[in-house]
């Protein structure tokens, strides 16, 4: 090989992450503006590389005092330097790390230097292999002795074959002793950082630099370096076979090395790291994600959720649940359980509702909130979002402090102005938000939701308790009318669309009254037993989730027969990824059963039949006042009270248990109050119970269950107070 | 998994120092960890290399894994678990790592490799699934001197950890 300048292969940063933990910590902690150096320690080791790019780390340990790692490692010492603001210097270390630490958003800006000498310009005469020069008992007798080196002497070493022996001298020590005659004796020998052959790594220049200050009579003359390079065998054992010799001519530098260095101030010395994109500048390192706890804790929920949807459910739409903005009326127990349970479906945006505050009796069951919420009395709607924040800080939440304008429910002179801005506020909330929970604890502040919803055709979800008894139901929507309404599916299957599906005052033959008139005390608060809440409020929550997974929405059908052997893998075309969805769950904590039943929406209903919707269309506020002021005005304007002097004439009026709608071809017309049409209308109306899960069709459930409608209908106080 | 077959934690601690000695001998960069004193005892290395985007949508990437051999008290199994930076500190993500890596593009990939804490460190990690480890190591605990190395050398090259031919010679 003939002579020619001997090029360099720079060395690149690898960053521990814990590197930043431990930067960001001493930032905030010790330097806080101070502008520090602070020394540093950095790691080198080609064992376990893999790529050819040689790597030095820097992790948390860097900044010990001392240097200690595994045998493996080469120590490297620097310094970093902490900056208040972005800006350049330079000074001289083995390693030195510039960086600009923005705490707040977690950006590292960073720029590594491994400086070497500018000036030095190297000849290399010849390169060859360790081989050529030592023989196997040398080389491994070389190994032997390299190994026990301390490790501060393992960079650079001097080496020597006396009578066939090869001898190793700390370089510190040894150095001193070489002169003109002596020095071909000896390799200066080097633990090279480059992988590449005939091209060893940068920092070899300041090995260069430090033998001609210590060795100026070196200088024009031909010297042996040995570049120490490991190779495991196929024995697993690692040898230096891939180490090289090379003959390298010493530049001539009069006077000095260090005059030669220093000669242009501008440019004594390089070895910036180039950044990602190949430019000289610093680099940047975003580990928000990865620090910021709140990033943290979002990642981890998304994670969770996401490993539902990589391993069981590859087709949910967790994007859609994250976009949905959900709002909650009433912030209650009810209230608490349905926030759990949607800020666990990776809801990000919930709006609570709610007039009161948090009494002493209200942490233990809402699970919200706290005993220091109750000694301040603050509202509940506040408490909710702000505690919801607490825990999980990625959520979104707000509140809204309101009195839900009730039927029945008269209203002075002086306090309509307030109430028109109730009604407004609730106008705009139920428009800004997808999916509406009615979490109330009576009848009548339902109603204005209840109408608004369909008017917005919004999807709606109601939960309402008993003492061991709860309905938890979605409203029907006003959307495609035109559509078939009954679908028949393979024989046991049938549903009912969601936009022929009720909504909670279908069921009712009165409009909702003054319900905490004449209660006694027990009947104003929620006397439930505990678990009642938990249970619908999860499962309001969980209706809602699978409405929103269903491809039809609120349209989705409400499956009402669905035979005694249940196979929902199977057939259900028109259920979503998480199954099929009722419309009503009804449960018994006394018995610890459930029942499903679907009902067609009731045209004289009180809330969603076309002319209460017609009536709020044309007269907006008027027509709520009209109702505010005597809940009988919807029963007149409905039919209702036609239809309740009638149903006196018949007498006793009867559900079927063997009714079942008819399909297809029945329809009834828009706003026909006759005599007969209200007996069909009646009829039409029943109960699509027909089956639930565990039970076959069964008589008794049956009749538990209108017993329970009836019972509800007498805890609010509409129908026995009718009678 | 029958009682007298259950993998022990002190099973573990065995086959683990054994890794350490060979480990040591050939300075194979596996080290001890004793965070939380000797009952959870933990072994970790760390390799670099260059990963290349099958697809060749994805930059080459340098990357440094962070390798944890860990004790699973609930599923009774040890656990790989490991961490991927780049150059600068930042991770690789689970789905940005399956990107990258060929091995996990079938439609099991989800039940192989996932994220989930750390035994010990209460971190996340990515970890091959402990579920699947146990159908792995089961058949080792029998006939393999030391299950921990079998099992490693069987599913290491997945996430590419290479073992040294010295360590089979113990199993």
């Amino acid at each position: 090989m003939s002579s020619s300048k001997l090029e360099f292969l720079p060395i690149s940063s690898s960053i521990d992450p814990s590197f930043w933990n431990k930067l960001y910590e001493i930032k905030l902690n010790v330097d806080k503006l101070n502008e520090t150096h602070h020394s540093i320690w950095g790691y080198f080791s080609n064992i376990n590389n893999k790529s050819n790019v040689p790597l030095l780390e820097v992790n948390s340990t860097s900044f010990n005092k001392d240097f200690e790692s595994q045998k493996i490692y080469i120590p490297f010492h620097g310094k970093v330097l902490n900056w208040r603001s972005p800006r350049k210097t330079i000074t001289v270390e083995f390693i030195f790390i510039l960086s600009f630490a923005d705490l707040k958003k977690f950006n590292f800006y960073y720029w590594f230097a491994f400086p070497v000498p500018y000036n030095l310009s190297i000849t290399c005469n010849s390169v060859k292999n360790i081989s050529d020069d030592f023989n196997i008992n040398q080389l491994e007798e070389f190994w032997d002795k390299y190994c026990e080196l301390d490790k501060f002497q393992k960079p650079y070493f001097l080496l020597q074959i006396k009578d066939e022996l090869v001898n190793i001298f700390p370089l510190k020590s040894q150095v001193a002793n070489l002169d003109e005659n002596n020095h071909v004796d000896y390799y200066f020998g080097f633990y090279d950082l480059s992988l590449l052959e005939n091209c060893p790594g940068s920092l070899l220049r300041n090995y260069i630099t430090f033998i001609l200050h210590h060795c100026p009579f070196l200088q024009g003359r031909s010297v042996n370096f040995l570049s120490l390079r490991l190779k495991r065998n196929s024995d697993s054992n690692l040898s230096l076979l891939n180490s090289l010799i090379f003959k390298l001519e010493l530049p001539s530098c009069l006077p000095s090395i260090s005059k030669l260095i220093n000669e242009d101030p501008q440019k004594g010395w390089v070895g910036w790291e180039k950044n990602e994109r190949g430019k000289m500048g610093p680099r940047l390192s975003n580990m928000k994600s990865f620090m910021d706890p709140k990033e943290l804790a979002e990642s981890s929920v998304d994670l969770n959720l996401k490993l539902m949807k990589w391993r069981l459910l590859s087709n949910i739409d967790l994007e859609k649940i994250k976009q949905t903005k959900f709002l909650l009326l009433g912030s209650g127990t009810l209230g608490c359980s349905v926030a759990r349970i949607i800020l666990g479906w990776g809801a990000r945006h919930i709006s609570f509702v709610d007039n009161s505050t948090v009494s002493y009796s209200n942490p233990v069951r809402q699970s919200l909130f706290t005993f220091e919420d109750s000694k301040y009395a603050k509202p509940k709607s506040l408490a909710a979002a702000d505690n919801l924040r607490n825990i999980f800080p990625g959520v979104k939440s707000s509140s809204f402090q309101l009195t839900i304008p009730m039927p029945g429910h008269s209203i002075g002179e002086s306090m309509l102005e307030e109430v028109k801005k109730d009604v407004d506020m609730l106008v705009n909330l139920i428009q800004e938000h997808d999916i509406i929970f009615l979490l109330m604890d009576s009848r009548e502040s339902r109603w204005l939701p209840t109408v608004l919803g369909t008017y917005f055709n919004k999807i709606v979800i109601n939960a309402a308790l008993g003492f061991d008894s709860y309905l938890v139901m979605r409203h029907g929507v006003r959307i495609d009318m035109e559509e078939v309404k009954v679908r028949q599916h393979t024989p046991g299957f049938k549903s009912l669309k969601g936009n022929y599906l009720g909504c909670y005052f279908c069921n009712d033959v009165t409009a909702p009254g003054n319900s905490m008139k004449d209660r006694t005390l027990d009947q104003q608060c929620t006397v439930t037993r505990p678990g009642v809440s938990a249970i619908a409020g999860a499962l309001s929550a969980e209706l809602a989730i699978s409405i929103l997974q269903h491809k039809e929405g609120a349209k989705a059908p409400a499956f009402f027969k669905i035979g005694n052997v249940v196979d929902t893998e199977k057939e259900l075309d028109n259920q979503c990824v998480l199954g099929l969805i009722p419309h009503s769950i009804r449960g018994y904590l006394s018995t610890f059963s459930q029942v499903l039943p679907a009902t067609e929406r009731y045209n004289m209903c009180v809330a969603c039949s076309d002319v209460v919707q017609n009536a709020f269309d044309q007269d907006r506020f008027n027509f709520l006042l009209k109702v505010f002021q005597n809940s009988e005005y919807l029963e007149i304007i409905t039919g209702l009270s036609e239809l309740t002097k009638e149903a006196e004439n018949i007498g006793v009026w009867e559900f079927s248990d063997e009714e079942e709608i008819e399909c297809v071809s029945y329809e009834y017309s828009k706003l026909d109050l006759s005599a007969s049409s209200s007996v069909e209308g009646n009829k039409s109306r029943g109960e699509i119970v027909v089956e639930d899960f565990s039970y076959n069709q069964n008589k008794t459930i049956l009749q538990d269950h209108k017993a329970l409608i009836m019972e509800e209908i007498d805890q609010s106080g509409a129908t026995t107070s009718k009678n | 998994m029958s009682s007298e077959q259950s993998f022990t934690i002190d099973l573990f601690h065995c086959c683990v120092k054994k890794i350490l000695e060979i480990s040591d001998k050939y300075q194979d960069g596996w080290s001890l960890q004793l965070k939380d004193g000797i009952a959870s005892a933990y072994i970790t290395k760390k390799s670099r290399c260059t990963l290349e985007d099958p697809d060749k949508k994805l930059p080459l990437v340098i990357v440094t894994f962070d390798y944890h051999v860990v004790y699973h008290p609930s599923y009774c199994v040890p656990v790989l678990a490991f961490n991927v930076w780049k150059q600068d500190g930042t991770f690789l993500a689970l789905e940005e790592f399956w990107k990258y890596n060929h091995h996990f593009r079938n439609s099991n990939m989800f039940d192989t490799l996932t994220q989930l804490d750390h035994p010990v460190l209460q971190r996340p990690f990515l970890t091959l699934h402990p579920c699947r480890t146990k159908e792995i190591i089961e058949p080792f605990l029998e006939h393999s001197k030391n299950p921990v190395i079998s099992w490693l050398s069987t599913v290491g090259h997945f996430v590419y950890l290479d073992l040294l031919q010295e360590y089979l010679k113990s199993c």
